[in-house]
């Protein structure tokens, strides 16, 4: 009798899980930008990018992500501008699919070449590459949408990546074409220990557009007592659009070498050209730690003959959970 | 011709069929030395990182989440230590056999008796600290025995079959790192309450161990590099307190431990951080070398 009121008492109180196990990981991070520009209407193309002379609020971004059970996790990021909230993100991916497959469902950033997924916080430069912008619009190629990936069973790393979006919030879809459909391939091949190189293949097919893409990552960072890394980064986009009677090729892209000499210190360098326009850009990092960053960047830009230059200064700081870098 | 193929096709799957042991994947060199010895020929091991590597900060390479997307098994140090690169790599490998919270995954500090856990609330104006404990156990002998029961468990959960083999495994190499231990521990006896200087709080197991006396540390705070100020204060500090030696791994930049160890002066004692395990150097070969180098740096007058 004792025994099974012990069992029954027992079980009346099971053991707490404690509160930092089952909340969320949390983070909030902020990009504060300085910015000096010699035009009056500079080229900006990104919605986070810093758009006129004086302080731009660049982004606080609060992110949100635990697992959620055995199958999924869930990932959210919230930003809040100057003005707005908007969801950036948020998507469950799954962790336990047979088959060497993962799905992502949600709100989520397209998969496309190498900036475009990622947040400020994991760029090289203040502001995104002005092809971005051109392509995608000032918030990258994202949507409500599916994806599928596979890794393939190969012995270097292979993943097939093919998603759908709805990228035009205002779009009136009547078929599965007139959604974003694309496909992407990403390799990565360890070359040694010290270099890398990833190497993307991506399209997308909307209802009035085609996108062909390619990227490359190549990456030299040496075992040993040092942080030094150097990295080459380039993405290059063709874009096909029916307009009536006709179609119209536009494109471009950019190449940056990023050079990381010491612990806390880096230099970047960066040259863009999309139709008519060639930008090329510079900046040097300062990282007091992993979870704070000051940047300061030049870059003139030539339209048309038109020249135009920029100046900023950036500062980055992040409390909460640090999420681990994607490569 | 039906026969070649079915015979082709059945050599084909049978290496397959014979190597049912368990893949197994460990964060750290050492913790797949000590899993090398447990599992012998039941289990084939990896790292993905090497013994020259920090591994507070590892690059995520896709050809990781390769390695973990075979694994039956992987073996962390865990208290926040690969916390900046292994979960992005455990979501791409798309395993659910090794998801936290399973089966599959083995978080090794579980097994260890935890310094520095911090009870007070703790922030990142400390530094970056670990505040479940210090992740820096594997340099301790007695740490790496508990951590081999723990993985000795573990393996037999895993593959029942071989259960046994594996705790005879785990038998003997309790016994010769029990034996080898005892020899060190006498040797390094002479260096009880003795003062020194490490670079990172990696060596609080060891020096617990060893009875080392930790004074200062080259950081002035824990992941923030040294700086001037801090180094004019570890200076005087280090001639008041008598300190004998700088302790640091192999990965941590040695310009500034150089100065310092220079001006004091003692001398600086660099240790691998891991065994090298691709070398295919056993744990107890790599105490054995870290007690080495040790010994003679303390040694010198």
């Amino acid at each position: 009798m004792i025994a099974v009121l012990a069992l029954v008492v027992a079980q009346a109180q099971p053991v707490t899980p404690s509160a930092s196990t089952m909340n969320p990981d949390i983070a909030l991070l902020v990009d504060v930008a300085a910015a000096a520009f010699s035009k009056d209407e500079p080229f900006q193309s990104g919605e986070h990018d810093p758009h006129g002379n004086g302080f731009t609020l660049q982004q606080a971004e609060l992110s949100l992500g635990k697992s959620v059970d055995p199958y999924f996790r869930l990932d959210s990021f919230i930003v809040f501008g100057g003005d707005h909230v908007e969801l950036e993100e948020a998507y469950a991916t799954t962790l336990a699919l047979p088959g060497n497959l993962q799905v992502r469902a949600g709100q989520f950033l397209t998969r496309i070449g190498r900036v475009n997924p990622t947040h400020p916080h994991g760029w090289d430069f203040v502001d995104q590459p002005l092809i971005l912008g051109r392509l995608f619009g000032g918030e990258g190629n994202r949507g409500p949408g599916l994806e599928a990936s596979w890794l393939a069973p190969l012995p270097w790393f292979a993943e097939i990546i093919a998603s759908s979006n709805k990228v035009d919030p205002d779009g009136t879809v009547r078929s599965p074409l007139d959604l974003q459909n694309s496909v992407i391939l990403k390799q990565f091949f360890p070359l040694s220990d010290a270099w890398s190189l990833l190497w993307g293949m991506s399209s997308a097919f909307g209802p009035d557009a085609q996108i062909y893409g390619g990227d490359l990552y190549l990456k030299f960072r040496p075992l040993g007592p040092s942080h030094t890394m150097v990295a080459l980064q380039t993405e290059w986009y063709v874009r096909r659009r029916q307009v009536p009677d006709d179609t119209v090729e536009d494109g471009g892209g950019y190449a940056s070498l990023v050079w990381r000499f010491a612990r806390r210190w880096g230099l970047a360098g960066r040259y863009e050209r999309v139709a008519d326009i060639d930008r090329v850009g510079a900046n040097v990092t300062f990282w007091p730690s992993e979870f704070s960053r000051l940047r300061l960047q030049g870059s003139t830009e030539n339209a048309d003959g038109e020249r135009g230059w920029a100046g900023f200064l950036a500062f980055e700081v992040v409390i909460g959970a640090h999420g681990a870098h994607p490569f | 011709m039906r026969t070649i193929v079915l015979v082709v096709f059945l050599l084909a799957l049978a290496p397959g069929l014979a190597r049912a042991e368990i893949k197994v994947v460990a964060t750290v060199p050492a913790l797949a030395a000590v899993a090398r010895e447990v599992g012998g020929r039941f289990v084939s091991v990896k790292t993905l990182t090497r013994a020259n590597q920090d591994p507070h900060f590892v690059d995520a390479r896709p050809s990781l989440a390769l390695d973990l997307n075979r694994a039956n098994l992987i073996l962390v140090v865990g208290l926040n230590l690969e916390a900046g690169w292994l979960p992005t790599l455990l979501t791409g490998a798309r395993n659910g056999d090794i998801q936290p919270g399973s089966r599959g995954y083995l978080d090794c500090a579980q097994f260890v008796d935890l310094l520095e856990v911090h009870d007070q609330p703790v922030d990142r104006s400390m530094g970056d600290i670990h505040p479940g404990g210090n992740p820096h156990y594997l340099n301790e002998p007695r740490a790496a025995a508990a951590v081999a029961r723990g993985i000795a468990a573990r393996f037999g959960e895993l593959d029942p079959q071989h259960r046994e083999q594996f705790q005879a495994q785990l038998a003997a190499f309790g016994k010769k790192l029990e034996a080898a231990r005892t020899g060190w521990e006498s040797r390094l006896a002479p260096f009880k309450g003795t003062p020194v200087v490490a670079y990172h709080r990696t060596w609080v197991y060891l020096s617990r161990w060893v009875g080392l006396e930790e004074v200062e540390f080259l950081e002035p705070k824990p992941g923030i590099p040294p700086n001037p100020a801090h180094i004019a204060h570890l200076l005087v500090s280090a001639r008041q307190r008598k300190v004998r030696a700088i302790l640091q791994e192999d990965y941590y930049p040695d310009a500034t431990s150089r100065l310092v160890a220079e001006k004091i002066p003692v001398p600086l004692v660099k240790v691998p951080g891991g065994p090298d395990f691709q070398g295919g150097q056993s744990y107890v070969d790599y105490m054995a070398r870290v007690v080495d180098i040790l010994e003679k740096g303390l040694r010198a007058p």
